[in-house]
């Protein structure tokens, strides 16, 4: 009996662990041995007394499997990391956060940050744009065109090419090719196509080297918005009219299915193409026949071989991974940026050496949905504005990487002086409030008549007690503290705001159907249409009007007075006239505050690391050379001047 | 009933839990009637303030002072130079200002500072040197300037015409006393809001208590009832029970917790309804403990007595079921209130725990201190404190819980 039972275990012991080592290596289209495996070992549990062995036994086999599996992915991640050897490959940190999804411009939901981020200051490491902007001088610098001129009328925008300009399997980028990329937005209805159709008419090439782009014309034969015209210039990637014939073709035609294809055999005019991706690193690698080493363009090639990130998980990875080394360049948010090198003495440094260590430009703003009862109020949506403790946002939210408002008093504009001369900063200056003012938002709801009338200690306007959500995205670590400061203020003046943190998809249908109380988002940078694009931001009925609005006017407030200024600042360029119609919008701003600028910021964090590569753009380095973490807009010219450390 | 306690009390392991756990208690107590201060409120202007006592700089410079011979410990110039700083020195001199290698001697602070400041200046642009490297020597040249200079700091004010007019020189012997000056005290710090975390963590710790006392009651209650339903009634009832008991138990609680919370909303996610949230979720395995004691016990003799009696089922549940178990109750509660603590730490820190500017928890001001990277910074006093105490909170409740055990299990009994 004792020897049967002996076999009898032995036998189910060996059938169990060869079952779960099926299982555990045959994967997904194995699925009949997959059931079967469980089912074996509990059989072995119901027969046998001392079954649990086995089924340890058979845990055992599986966890050894999987550990092999995991070895095996981590060897071939380090052998994708030998193939980009550290002194030629640039590390970029908080850019990418997933896996890349796909290459396509036109996608509306493209999570590529390593390559694309088409705005004033486009990414131009594999798509390009026709003019680079650079955010210190406010000025367009050539690429894949040469020049551009407004005719006299300001109705049609002629941009020369530069006939050296080549695509990546070796074919001129001709005039046709900037047509039939905006008609093919156009066509699609991308949300660039559908945003440009309503202030450009249409292309037209001349010849092979020039295209002109006609402007949409107002009742009273002028453009309706010349200067939008102009920033299709930096903000449009330029794709190939025969790649995207091959796209529309494979794709039916289909609006949605173009707008869903990967391209990732894209023939792209950028000086790097896709290399690596995958779900620890993306890498692109660097095109040798890049056409910009023409001397009409850089006249070289750019340094780095390879430009890779890796996917961190959070912040704290990618900040970790910068003070090791690992990181080249990182656009993140580092709380007390300066302990990195004045306390652990590593080889770090930002644009500036002192707060607030960037080049700010934008202002993370918090918006009021003015259809709620209560916030169509103007004295609630002040007072709100006015008990905030900003100081205490940027010192510590911010961690004091931000001018505070004492030295740069509140308007449309941000904090650079190529944007606040367009300000009478004297003529709203009675406008302005104190640095978390309780007692004058208190006596301003006093006023009004808005009080505690039932005693629980927050005022009701109609028997109804304000009551407010503030949200943005979880994980935002300086917004989400900066939610929790203004709720601390709520509370002061007996205004109940609950911070609501929901992930960011969540956060963003709320923000773009105008479906929340108050919510964070941050203005326009630099750009040519600045400050104008502030100024749409706040006020801009249009926008409001959009089904989807991810451009500004978030709470969907109206006024005539701002919307004609809007309409008149486009075609004006008179500079007194302008800086008349700026003082007002902000005057507007801060008397009626439809939204409230929170700090300011820099459109990115710059913090770099000097262990393998040096000659980073510094603010006093003379060079013109915006900290645009060397791939945007005119910032990537960094990558033609990177130096090894000796 | 008091000889119970007394064993209670005898037992070494129940009284060193006991201790932690009331000295915990009454510092949570006691500590708020001497510090009246809003724990929430938020004093320092910036992130993870060091563990001190400041003192104001303005009434330090203005007050009287006094003037203390008190030998100096180290020159400040020694203080600037160390052995790095040195070669740092040394290999600027011999790379970018070309002095040969044979003409400097580090070991002699003054030498050495005499051929920096003939070669060093801050204005130029020397090459070879990274950035960072350019600033850091900056910076050097700034704090060898400001220790070579002769003691005295000259406060001015600016008179009518804003000119500055020499008020008053401080000098290096001038002492203050510091109950002359107004100060602050941060036993703990400040945590990236600059809240005292002292004075927060106490408020913290009183919150998470209660959290946890309110989800220990709960889960208790319910475990108890349903446990004392099911093993005494068995049958149908039992089934029933025990089937939605073990639907329970399979889903992972912490699962269930978490969506419950995020469909409650910010709104009303205060202390109790996180409390009520922890207990609904958590009570299947006392449902199972206690049903498996109650069917021991339900074929007892004094047990069937009652039945022949005619005593109604509550009755003998209540007084003849459940004195019998009711040690066990007691410990079960214990351990929920301990695993409550744990889980309200751990709702809060991915985000779903009370509101932040409403109340402090211990497992909110770990989130934040995560998000401002206090563990990178080397802020320890952000969150190590707090995983002290909560460990310590478990830590004694749960020694408390083997010591009532080694008392009333006859099995472990001594």
């Amino acid at each position: 009996m004792k020897k049967n039972l002996r076999k009898v275990m032995s036998l189910l012991c060996v059938s169990a662990m060869t079952l779960s080592m099926l299982a555990g290596c045959g994967g997904g289209s194995d699925t009949t041995t997959t059931t079967e495996a469980p089912a074996a070992t509990e059989e072995a549990s119901t027969e046998a007394p001392a079954a649990e062995e086995t089924t340890e036994a058979a845990e055992e086999t599986t966890e050894e499997t999987t550990e092999e599996a995991a070895e095996e992915t981590t060897e071939t991640a380090s052998s994708d990391a030998d193939s980009t050897p550290r002194n030629e490959t640039l590390y970029e940190a908080g850019q990418q956060w997933g896996t890349i999804n796909d290459w396509n411009p036109m996608s509306a939901n493209s999570n590529n940050g390593l390559a694309m981020a088409a705005n004033e200051q486009s990414r131009v490491l594999v798509y390009e744009t026709l003019f680079m902007f650079n955010s210190l001088d406010g000025n367009l610098y050539p690429l894949l065109g040469t020049e551009y001129s407004w005719d006299d009328a300001q109705t049609e925008l002629t941009v020369k090419l530069n006939p050296d300009a080549k695509w990546s399997d070796g074919t001129q980028v001709t005039a046709e090719d900037v047509k039939y990329t905006y008609d093919t937005h156009v066509k699609y209805q991308s949300s660039t196509g559908a945003d440009y159709s309503t202030y450009i008419d249409s292309f037209e090439a001349v010849d092979d080297g020039t295209v002109v782009i006609k402007a949409k014309l107002g009742d009273d034969g002028k453009a309706v918005n010349p200067l939008k015209v102009t920033a299709f210039l930096n903000n449009v990637y330029i794709m190939q009219k025969a790649y995207l014939q091959t796209v529309e073709e494979r794709n039916g035609e289909d609006a949605d299915a173009v707008k869903q294809d990967t391209m990732e055999d894209m023939v792209h005019s950028g000086p790097y193409a896709p290399y690596i991706s995958n779900d620890q690193k993306a890498v692109i690698i660097r095109d040798d026949n890049y056409w910009g080493q023409a001397p009409s363009m850089w006249g070289k090639l750019p340094v780095p071989k390879y430009i890779a990130h890796t996917i961190y998980k959070d912040n704290a990875a990618g900040q970790v991974a910068l003070s090791q080394g690992e990181v080249d360049v990182c656009q993140q948010f580092i709380t007390d940026v300066q302990n990195l090198w004045l306390e652990d003495g590593l080889p770090i440094s930002t644009w500036l050496d002192d707060a607030p260590y960037g080049a700010c430009e934008v202002m993370p703003s918090m918006f009021f949905n003015v259809e709620r009862p209560g916030l169509d109020k103007k004295e609630v949506r002040r007072a709100i504005a006015m008990a905030v403790d900003y100081e205490q946002i940027i010192a510590s939210a911010m961690s004091g990487q931000s001018p505070t408002f004492a030295d740069y008093p509140r308007s449309v504009v941000g904090p650079t002086d190529g944007e606040r001369k367009y300000v009478d900063f004297d003529a709203i200056a009675d406008l302005q409030w104190d640095n978390a003012d309780v007692d004058g938002a208190n006596a301003l709801l006093d006023e009004a008549g808005i009080v505690d009338t039932d005693g629980d200690g927050i005022r009701e306007v109609d028997g109804t007690n304000l009551s407010f959500k503030a949200e943005c995205p979880t994980g935002w670590s300086d917004w989400n503290a900066s939610m929790e400061i203004v709720a601390a203020a709520g509370e002061k003046i007996g205004i109940d705001i609950q911070t609501y943190f929901p992930e960011a998809s969540s956060f963003y249908d709320d923000m773009t159907t105008c479906n929340f109380d108050i919510c964070m988002w941050s203005t326009p940078g630099a750009g040519v249409m600045n400050p104008y694009s502030k100024g749409m931001f706040y006020f801009s009925e249009e926008y409001a009007k959009l089904p989807s609005n991810w451009s500004g006017n978030f709470g969907h407030y109206m006024n005539d007075d701002a919307e004609a200024i809007l309409e008149a600042i486009p075609t004006e360029t008179d500079e007194a006239k302008l800086k008349e119609y700026y003082t007002e919008l902000s005057r507007i701003l801060l008397d009626e505050c439809p939204a409230v600028a929170l700090m300011y910021r820099p459109s990115l964090f710059y913090a770099v690391n000097e262990s393998v590569w040096t000659n980073y753009p510094a603010a006093d380095d003379g060079r013109n050379i915006p900290p645009t973490d060397c791939t945007d807009g005119y910032g990537i010219a960094a990558l033609y001047d990177l130096e090894l450390v000796q | 009933m008091k000889n119970t306690i007394k064993q209670v009390f005898h037992s070494g392991k129940f009284l060193f839990g006991f201790c932690i756990f009331m000295a915990i208690l009454l510092t949570v107590i006691i500590y708020p009637i001497f510090v009246t201060a809003d724990p929430l409120q938020m004093i320092g202007q910036g992130n993870f303030f060091k563990p001190g006592t400041y003192v104001s700089i303005e009434e330090s410079a203005l007050s009287k002072s006094y003037t203390l011979q008190i030998p100096k410990q180290f020159s400040k110039l020694e203080a600037v130079l160390d052995i790095d700083t040195r070669s740092d020195i040394q290999q600027f001199l011999i790379n970018q200002a070309g002095v040969a290698e044979s003409e400097i001697d580090v070991t002699d602070a003054d030498s050495l500072v005499e051929l920096w400041k003939a070669n060093y200046d801050p204005n130029t642009k020397y090459s070879g040197l990274t950035t960072a490297k350019r600033k850091a020597l900056k910076r050097l040249d700034g704090q060898i300037t400001a220790a070579l200079k002769d003691s005295g700091v000259i406060i001015a004010e600016k008179d009518e015409e804003g000119n500055l007019a020499q008020s008053k020189v401080i000098k290096d012997t001038d002492y203050v006393n510091i109950n002359d000056v107004s100060k602050k005290t941060f036993v703990l710090g400040t945590d990236n809001f600059g809240r005292d975390v002292l004075t927060e963590l106490i408020a913290a710790t009183k919150s998470s208590l209660k959290i946890g006392l309110l989800a220990g009651i709960i889960a208790t209650a319910i475990g108890l009832l349903l446990g004392l339903l099911a093993g005494y009634m068995g049958g149908l009832a039992d089934n029933i029970i025990i089937f939605v008991t073990n639907l329970f138990t399979v889903i992972p609680s912490f699962v269930i917790l978490i969506l419950i919370s995020y469909s409650v909303g910010d709104k009303a996610r205060g202390i109790a309804m996180v409390g009520i949230i922890i207990g609904l979720t958590s009570w299947p395995w006392t449902t199972r403990s206690v049903r498996s004691q109650v069917i021991s016990l339900r074929n007892r003799d004094h047990v069937n007595l009652s039945k022949l009696s005619g005593h109604s089922m509550f009755r003998i549940i209540f007084t003849d079921i459940l004195p019998y178990i009711a040690s066990y109750v007691v410990m079960a509660m214990i351990l929920q209130i301990s695993s409550g603590i744990l889980a309200e730490a751990q709702l809060s820190m991915i985000g779903l725990g009370p509101a932040t500017t409403k109340t402090a928890t211990l497992g909110l001001m770990m989130q934040w201190a995560m998000q401002y990277s206090a563990h990178l910074n080397g802020s320890w006093w952000a969150y190590f404190p707090v995983v002290i105490l909560i460990a310590l909170i478990s830590f004694s409740l749960n020694l408390m819980n083997t010591g009532m055990d080694q008392v009333f299990n006859p099995q472990l009994r001594d």
